[in-house]
């Protein structure tokens, strides 16, 4: 199981790709909304990428749901433990 | 003729030009290399590698996108839509149009011959195998009206958009249709132009196996010779141009530079055979006529043609004949620029219409590079070996695509008031 810091790289990693952005410019207080605009598809992508690197299903009403990438990694914490 | 049109008809002027192109990535480099007859064809490493049959063709010289398009649009959009973005923001800047006071006036019309077909086949090979795995932006991405949509998302331009596709001559077809929207009112100002990228294994393959490529290898800088006795083919090409079209009188109203004049247009069709043309050349002949027609021209009017010119026999042959026709033979100073750039597909007639108005402004029509001696030399006055001067005048422009698809332009240089110093000064 990833730990809470490995998952949190990897999902700032995937929105910096997909948000065309630096993975600097992307921290836990980070909100996709608010910041970036983020579309539903740029969300997806995001999703898919998550799944694609976590090896996890991740329902992206789900992710929609997480204001921030804080909460989008405790919810990836979460699955990423119920699976264990 | 600041008045009116020659036909009576509203007055579309071309303000702004923009281009991505093999031969140069502003029109002045284009006209350069234009002038100097200079093939751009070369070989193209991913090809030679796959040890394709036609491992060469004409790439656009690298180009900064960054300062047009942003990384995170970047990875959604594929090489066209990026060549037609930044060539559309060219022409916008050459046209100083921004901000556009009536956005629901202004429009999008451009032309492609494969769209996003080279996208998808890369996302066939990268992920054919589990389709549930492609990017969510694939849609998007390779749908053919995506380059015209970007355009109106980015300048923000609510009037009509459309994407024509008439294979080889969408860009002619684009800026014809752009005109008459201006023409019949529903338009003031339209960016209007053509984009491809086809130069992928498949693509190239697939117009290698109609033999329609030119297959020689070991000279790529020699292969494009239009209407030269030894040619073999075309050579496929990559590229973009945009032209920013108004009317003419709000043109003037707001002090813009005007290049220019879209004086006619026409199109019509072989309806001979799926990508042969017509041998004796009767129905591109009669879009010429009638290009001519609308633009309120006698053949006598028209300084010089900048012909499709592919280096097909076929090609070649069947439009010499029709423009001995239309000119009863009396053929004007003929050039083909797809000697130096190839053929762009979609990107041929916009970079072909926004050149001819520049060489015809300039009084100045380019060398057929590669053109040494033609067999059709007969029927058309051909420009051999070093620029003509030309007094300036209207230049007809033609673009004929597989399908028999016929599209003709007539373009006028502006009278000498409404002309920018600078071009004066060249003159």
């Amino acid at each position: 199981m990833a730990d809470r810091e490995q998952l949190a790289l990897v999902l700032r990693t995937a929105v910096a790709d997909v948000l065309g952005t630096d993975i600097d410019e992307v921290d836990e207080t980070t909100d996709l909304i608010t910041d970036y605009g983020v579309d539903s598809l740029e969300l997806m992508e995001i999703g898919a990428r998550l799944e694609r690197n976590l090896d996890l299903r991740i329902e992206i009403e789900d992710l929609t749901r997480t204001r921030t990438v804080g909460e989008a990694v405790d919810l990836l914490a979460a699955r990423s433990a119920g699976r264990a | 003729m600041t008045g009116a049109h020659r036909g009576g008809r509203v007055r579309v002027a071309v303000t702004g030009i923009g281009v991505r192109s093999p031969a140069g990535n502003t029109p002045d480099e284009v006209f350069a290399t234009l002038l100097a007859a200079r093939s751009t064809a070369a070989v193209v490493p991913g090809l030679a590698e796959r040890g394709m049959a036609v491992r060469f063709a004409c790439l656009v010289p690298f180009f900064d996108t960054d300062a047009h398009i942003g990384r995170r649009e970047a990875r959604q959009i594929d090489r066209p839509t990026a060549l037609v973005l930044c060539a559309a923001a060219d022409a916008v800047a050459d046209a100083a149009l921004t901000p556009v006071a009536e956005p629901e006036r202004a429009g999008v019309q451009i032309g492609t011959g494969v769209g996003g077909l080279a996208s998808m086949e890369a996302t066939t090979r990268d992920h054919g195998e589990r389709p549930s795995a492609m990017p969510v932006h694939t849609v998007p991405r390779t749908m053919a009206n995506s380059a015209a949509c970007r355009i109106a998302m980015r300048h923000g331009f609510h009037g009509e958009c459309t994407t024509y596709a008439t294979a080889c001559a969408s860009g002619t077809t684009a800026i014809g249709e752009a005109a008459r929207r201006i023409r019949h009112g529903e338009l003031d100002v339209a960016l209007a132009g053509g984009v491809d990228a086809p130069v992928t294994p498949v693509i190239m393959g697939g117009f290698h196996r109609l033999r329609a490529l030119s297959v020689r290898n070991e000279a790529p800088e020699r292969a494009s010779r239009p209407f030269d006795a030894d040619r073999d083919g075309f050579v496929m090409g990559e590229g973009a141009a945009v032209l920013v079209l108004e009317r003419w009188d709000r043109a003037r109203a707001r002090g813009a530079r005007i290049h220019g004049e879209i004086a006619g247009y026409a199109a019509t069709c072989d309806a001979f055979h799926i990508v042969a043309p017509r041998p004796d050349g009767e129905p591109a002949s009669r879009c010429m006529r009638l290009a001519l027609a609308d633009a309120g021209c006698a053949p006598a009017d028209i300084g010089h043609i900048n012909a499709h010119g592919t280096s097909t026999l076929l090609n070649d042959r069947s439009e010499a004949r029709a423009i001995a026709r239309c000119f009863d033979g009396h053929s004007p100073p003929v050039t083909a620029m797809k000697g130096v750039t190839g053929h762009l597909v979609g990107g041929s007639g916009a970079l072909e219409a926004a050149l001819a108005l520049l060489c015809a402004d300039r009084g100045l029509v380019p060398p057929v590079a590669n053109l040494r001696s033609s067999p059709e030399a007969g029927m058309v006055d051909l420009v051999v070996g070093a620029p003509r001067a030309v007094p300036p005048a209207p230049v007809l422009s033609n673009s004929f695509g597989f399908g028999g698809q016929n599209s003709c332009l007539v373009l006028a240089p502006a009278p000498a008031g409404d002309r920018p110093a600078t071009t004066r000064a060249l003159r």
